[in-house]
């Protein structure tokens, strides 16, 4: 039998980032992949040496545009807990509405490009379109629509007013709404379906055995969320993680349907249950400079992301280490692609939310 | 290090359900009057599930085994328990230069495209750091 | 198999052929910037001192002051509008705009300036009373 190797990626019109696979063909069943990492590798891991860990944040920030705004209150909250700084209450509920809102905006550019990946460009376009109101919402709270720069060490830098928040919030209960024909779409299209129906099945046993994260893995039934851990007031909240059982790539589209529609009502929570008020302390800047290490976990949108910080009293870290959740689903992306056919590589790459800059930093 | 301690902690890991969520590196440069550095390496599990009354008590947390080794010692794979351990060793191999031994898909140093080979190496620590000092 | 006459895209699909494009004619049409929004750096050089305190907090290095020379200068392409030199400046020379840089400014490049940088020079220090 014939080996064919078929590099897929880097530039791949599917892909959103680059990816560098390559993928080993008998006929059309892909038998082998080997994946290579390196092609927007900037060392940033590496530029601890040279960047003060007060400005490290930028740098962090910039790791990725979609997932920008966890790491950098990832890379915050692992400092903040090394120098044993106090954030004050406010920040950390303005933190975690930002950190949803931010999950909105990443799903909902996963779910148009899924749906452009199998060629539904009227779905892409108008998923997308919904996508801009949620930019819009960052950039009259944030000052900026990919990278918001407004985390700081000690809390945050701006402050969204009561009545600001009741807008936002109608905002996105509109947008909940129209996302709703999206929904639809997903759930009840018989193109769709078909194409996504029992494609790329990962069990649950397949998806603890490759150590799967995030919505990969909830997919396939496993019950796995950072968010219950309770840690960055999640503790506070009401919510049950989104479940899916079947495991196929529409499973999976499920799951991030879902977990939009959870992101509003974590906000409106959130909303409720936050100190109201004005002129509250954002802000609790520490002096000196961090000594210790520490492991902080978040939910990111595409599974758990795992910061490892170490410190030793000068105002250069030693170390820094992000393990992003799209590092940790390079594996069961390598178990699924064997053995399926090689018209369904990409959509089944695209399942697992690729992305790249934060796989290789 | 001890090779059957630390396999047969992580086999008790493996057993009871955790999952393997990073495997860690740090290089330490040589102090004052040592000879050489060491890397100081974490394997951290995770427990997943909803912390509550009466289920399981390590839900939502995170166990580290922490291992110092010297340059060129010996550090065995864990990849025969940890399906996802395959990527994390070869990255230890590939940026710090680590070797680890018996990983299940060896990707041959062909996993990171880099500029400087081994990056994290205690030599080209030092020489940047000397470059840094310099400029 | 699903039902293939079961299209819950057609209500949107006829909707989208009478209403107007969600798109903007860019460049005819732009879009007016947020109230906040992070965008260009703004400089006033008569109440600057030349304390250098912007210089020293940029963390790309964007800007260059000379307190003998009295000049101060901004890549504006350097810059990744962190509102650090504007919270540093004791004398409120900087302010943030809300207008998106231009990428090139006004010359043509034949005098070695760079494209996006700006400088300015000080008037003389007045005399100590």
């Amino acid at each position: 039998m014939k080996r064919t190797v078929i590099p897929f990626g880097p530039q791949h019109p599917v892909l959103p980032e680059p990816l560098v696979l390559d993928l080993i063909l008998e006929d059309e069943r892909v038998v082998d992949a080997v994946p290579t990492i390196g092609y927007i590798h900037r060392g940033l891991e590496m530029m601890v040496e040279k960047v003060e860990y007060t400005e490290m944040g930028f740098v962090v920030e910039r790791i990725c545009g979609i997932c920008s705004f966890m790491h950098g209150m990832g890379y915050c909250a692992a400092i903040e807990s090394i120098m044993d700084v106090e954030v004050p209450e406010r920040a950390r509920w303005l933190r975690l509405i930002w950190a949803e809102i931010s999950r909105i905006q990443s799903h909902l550019l996963w779910l148009g490009l899924a749906a452009d990946a199998f060629g539904f460009e009227n779905l892409f376009m108008q998923v997308w379109r919904m996508r801009e109101e949620v930019l819009d919402i960052f950039e009259q709270t944030t000052g900026g629509r990919i990278i918001h720069s407004v985390n700081r060490i000690g809390g945050v830098k701006r402050d969204i007013s009561d009545s600001e928040l009741a807008a936002i919030l109608a905002r996105l209960e509109t947008l909940g709404r129209d996302f709703g024909t999206a929904t639809r779409v997903f759930a009840k299209d018989p193109s769709i379906a078909h194409r996504l129906g029992g494609v790329g099945v990962l069990t649950e046993e397949e998806a603890r055995a490759v150590d799967a994260v995030g919505p990969m893995a909830r997919a396939s039934g496993v019950v796995m969320d950072t968010r219950l851990s309770g840690a960055h007031l999640y503790d506070r909240l009401d919510f049950e993680p989104v479940i899916e059982t079947a495991g196929d790539c529409l499973a999976r589209v499920l799951v991030r349907l879902r977990e939009v529609e959870q992101s509003i009502d974590l906000i409106r929570q959130a909303i409720d249950r936050m100190p109201k008020g004005e002129g509250l302390p954002l802000d609790n800047r520490p002096r000196g400079n961090p000594q210790g290490e520490v492991f902080t976990r978040l939910e990111q949108p595409r599974g758990e992301v795992l910061y490892y910080v170490k410190a030793n009293g000068t105002k250069f870290l030693e170390r820094f280490r992000a393990r992003t959740p799209t590092f940790a689903n390079i594996p069961a992306m390598i178990k699924l692609v064997k053995g399926c056919d090689l018209a369904d590589v990409p959509n089944i790459i695209l399942t697992i939310d690729p992305c790249i800059s934060c796989t290789e930093r | 290090m001890d090779r059957t301690a630390f396999l047969s902690r992580v086999e008790a890991y493996r057993n009871a359900g955790w999952r393997l969520a990073l495997i860690n590196a740090t290089t330490v440069m040589a102090a004052e009057g040592e000879e050489e550095g060491a890397f100081e390496l974490a394997w951290g599990f995770a427990r997943d599930g909803r912390p509550g009354e009466g289920a399981d008590e390590a839900a939502g947390t995170l166990e580290l085994i922490r291992e110092t080794v010297k340059l060129g010692e010996e550090v065995p794979s864990v990849s025969g328990f940890f399906g996802a351990a395959f990527l994390y060793e070869n990255e230890l191999r590939e940026l710090f230069g680590i070797d680890v031994t018996g990983i299940e898909v060896d990707l041959k140093g062909q996993l990171y495209k880099t500029a400087t080979r081994i990056p994290f190496s205690h030599r080209a620590v030092r020489e940047r750091l000397e470059r840094e000092a310099r400029s | 198999m699903a039902n293939p006459l079961n299209l819950p895209m057609a209500p949107r699909a006829l909707r989208n052929l009478f209403s107007r494009p969600a798109t903007r004619r860019y460049p005819a049409e732009v879009r007016p910037r947020f109230e906040g929004a992070r965008g260009k750096i703004v400089f006033d050089v008569e109440t600057c001192n030349f304390c250098t305190l912007c210089a020293r907090r940029c963390p790309t290095l964007a800007i260059t002051v000379s307190r003998e020379e009295r000049t101060w200068s901004i890549e504006h392409l350097n810059c990744i509008a962190c509102n650090a030199c504007v919270e540093v400046c004791a004398k409120k020379s900087l302010t943030m705009s809300k207008e998106s840089r231009a990428v090139q400014v006004p010359g043509d490049g034949s005098d070695g300036r760079r494209p996006g940088r700006e400088e300015w020079h000080g008037p003389a220090p007045e005399a100590a009373s």
